[in-house]
């Protein structure tokens, strides 16, 4: 019972990184990264919700708060406050077009499921998709970070590769040990904060966070 | 006592946001680093007489062993020599007007943040707390990295903070596999933790722990500038303030390897044997020599090609740690050691020699052996150091690391590999040694600015020329017991 939630949420996640990799605005980017958050709240919510009826344990819940809060909320106010910074000219920001990168992505989906099914002692055929779908966020992130040419465009995928980890930790192992969790969070948000100083920094002295301006470091 | 090793690095951090004189900014700095020294000592003493130095407190995190000890004694002596040297560093900055009093304040936090997150990293038994570690490591360095915030060292800053970020974050999935492969055998409480994975090693899922080896080694090896993935280093090691690269050289790159060297060891228990690993791990390393000796060849930067050289250090650590055996083990932890103190003497001679000349190209360095007598002679003699010339001790360790792959029946990997070296040798040679003689351009007054510093490098020159002729006892039995540590009772 519980498995086919996951199954379900774990291909919607999928599915909003999907959506991502369609969108052309940094706007609607930063959109699709609260409602994948949402679904990644939800997931943490249920599993939470299970772990303190079975073993009484309130960690999980408190993981699901922490990343309403700071995922559904702070980091996307962050990001449109950093794009508010930054002026910039209305530009084509990937090198592919569309239907090409969806059509890369879903190579994506097809590398991680081979990779994962040749790994025979990783029981149950459950964990075996959930786990594919978590990979293939991953995968779809670093993909997102290399299309795009944008340093927010970057920040965004860094988040993705982020979610996706977190979800690959909670359908592998019902995530990691508390303490871990809680340092990840403190370095994930101190690494977003660092970026969008940067992005402004970048955008004072370029004039744009276009980064195929920054070529002067060479061999 | 161990906790102190914490502390003493976030008090001198906290205390640089509260503190507005310069003088004794400087002087909580020195003093800091001293006491790291003194505790690092303490700790050494500690391992050497009971094998392991852990407290029951914080989830029994708290955990060093003759492995990390060696590390963390690297950590302290080259944040003294760094803190003394940044005296004179920051206080010729604010000569030539290139740096605003008030950003002192801001190096001095994050220099202190970052190496409480060094000590952090080298201290804790849990992986998982190391990744953290190691991250923060990088998110405190950013802003070091990009400190003159100018076109340059911004774009080395950008550069350095996604691609270790993401790097780490493969190392990330690295650990979750980790966790993965040992789920149902080890108690929650204690999941993550080295020591346990190390005495269950046999009965974690191998499989699992294969895909887990290789995240790790691709994310930590980011981090550690192993090629292909170290298109990050130059940048950030050329860019930074000479003291950072020092650091950022001498110390962080090798709490990266020792991360890969830590689930190394689970690893090779668990399968019996290095084949899977060692295949890898030459392979990075080979490449990483190869693409540094490439770039030494045909560089123009006197401080990028200190960060090429780098890589190629890193390439050969990664290489005697990839062939397995008792005595490459050794070498390579003696070359970690070695490296780490002519690096950073390098780096810091080269910031003395930046503020003078006020250029990174090597054309428009002239006649150094008069205009700085100690900086140039540190440089000098360091350059042939760091290209394995003998005496000096790097010389002693490179040579172990070939020795023992023709005598682990490998002569062809022996042989590439010191051709590759020497390839280096020759780039080294050509480009720099020139800058020792012929007329200095007449903006520079011969003379040391940094006075210091000088002491500094004389003190690490002495070190490095002693400790290649001679090993002392102790160092020697504790490099011998990290040995067996990574090799589990010497057997392979």
């Amino acid at each position: 019972m519980m498995d086919s939630y996951f199954d379900i949420l774990s291909a919607l996640i999928l599915l909003s990184s999907f959506l991502l990799m369609s969108h052309k605005r940094i706007k609607s980017y930063i959109k699709t990264f609260r409602i994948q958050s949402s679904l990644i709240a939800l997931t943490a919510g249920i599993m939470g919700m299970d772990s303190l009826i079975r073993e009484g344990s309130f960690d999980i819940l408190i993981v699901c708060v922490i990343i309403v809060l700071l995922k559904v909320i702070y980091i996307p106010r962050l990001l449109h406050r950093t794009y508010g910074t930054v002026e910039y000219k209305v530009e084509k920001d990937f090198y592919l077009n569309i239907p090409l990168l969806i059509l890369i992505c879903c190579g994506l989906v097809v590398f991680a499921y081979f990779s994962v099914s040749n790994i025979g002692s990783l029981d149950g055929a459950h964990l075996n998709l959930q786990v594919v779908n978590s990979l293939s966020v991953i995968l779809i992130g670093f993909f997102f970070m290399i299309s795009r040419k944008k340093a927010i465009g970057q920040m965004i995928g860094f988040l993705v590769i982020e979610n996706g980890i977190f979800v690959t930790a909670f359908f592998s192992t019902h995530g990691m040990p508390f303490v871990v969790d809680i340092g990840i969070f403190i370095d994930m948000i101190t690494a977003i904060l660092i970026m969008g100083v940067m992005v402004t920094r970048i955008n004072e002295k370029f004039e744009s966070i276009n980064l195929d301006k920054l070529k002067n470091l060479k061999g | 006592m161990g906790l102190f090793l914490w502390l003493t690095p976030l008090l001198a951090a906290l205390l640089s946001i509260i503190i507005k004189k310069t003088k004794l900014l400087h002087a909580v700095s020195i003093l800091s680093a001293t006491t790291l020294l003194f505790l690092a000592g303490y700790a050494t003493v500690a391992v050497t007489a009971n094998g392991t130095l852990q407290y029951p407190w914080f989830w029994n995190l708290f955990y060093i062993d003759a492995l990390s000890v060696i590390l963390l004694d690297i950590v302290a002596v080259i944040s003294l020599f760094v803190s003394v040297h940044a005296v004179g560093y920051l206080n010729g900055e604010l000569r030539q007007g290139t740096l605003r009093e008030s950003k002192i304040r801001l190096f001095y936090l994050l220099m202190h943040t970052f190496l409480f997150t060094m000590v952090l990293a080298l201290t804790v038994n849990n992986l998982g707390i190391l990744w953290i570690a190691i991250e923060g490591t990088t998110l405190a360095s950013t802003f070091l990295v990009g400190f003159h915030n100018d076109k340059h060292t911004l774009e080395a800053a950008w550069k350095y903070v996604i691609i270790c970020s993401v790097g780490i974050a493969v190392a990330l999935v690295g650990i979750i596999f980790l966790h993965l492969s040992s789920v149902d055998l080890i108690d929650p409480n204690r999941a993550l933790q080295w020591t346990v994975l190390y005495q269950n090693a046999e009965h974690l899922n191998s499989p699992v722990l294969r895909l887990s080896f290789l995240f790790i080694l691709i994310g930590f090896g980011t981090k550690a500038g192993l090629a292909p993935m170290h298109t990050w280093l130059p940048d950030a090691h050329s860019q930074a303030p000479s003291p950072i690269s020092a650091l950022l050289s001498g110390v962080l790159l090798n709490s990266a390897l020792y991360s890969v060297i830590r689930v190394l060891s689970i690893v090779n228990k668990n399968l019996g044997d290095s084949h899977f690993t060692g295949r890898i791990m030459i392979g990075f390393g080979v490449l990483s020599i190869a693409v540094a000796a490439l770039f030494i060849l045909t560089q123009r930067d006197y401080k990028r090609l200190l960060a090429y050289s780098s890589i190629e250090h890193m390439g050969v650590i990664t290489l005697a740690m990839g062939i397995f055996t008792p005595i490459s083990i050794f070498a390579g932890l003696y070359h970690m050691i070695n490296h780490s103190l002519t690096k950073s003497m390098l780096f810091l001679a080269s910031g003395n020699i930046l503020q003078k000349y006020g250029t990174r190209n090597i054309t428009g360095v002239r006649g150094l052996a008069k205009v700085l007598p100690v900086s140039g002679t540190a440089f000098f003699l360091g350059l042939f150091a760091i290209s394995g010339a003998p005496p000096f001790s790097i010389f002693a360790s490179e040579i172990s690391v070939f020795l023992s792959a023709f005598a682990e029946g490998r002569p062809l990997l022996g042989a590439v590999v010191i051709l590759l070296l020497a390839a280096v040798f020759a780039g080294i040679a050509a480009a720099l040694f020139r800058i020792f003689f012929g007329e200095a351009p007449d903006s520079c007054k011969p003379g040391e600015t940094n006075l210091p510093g000088a002491i500094v490098l004389i003190l690490m020159l002495i070190l490095i020329s002693v400790s290649g002729l001679y090993l002392p006892a102790p160092v020697k039995e504790l490099l011998t017991s990290a040995q067996e540590i990574i090799a589990w009772n010497g057997t392979i």
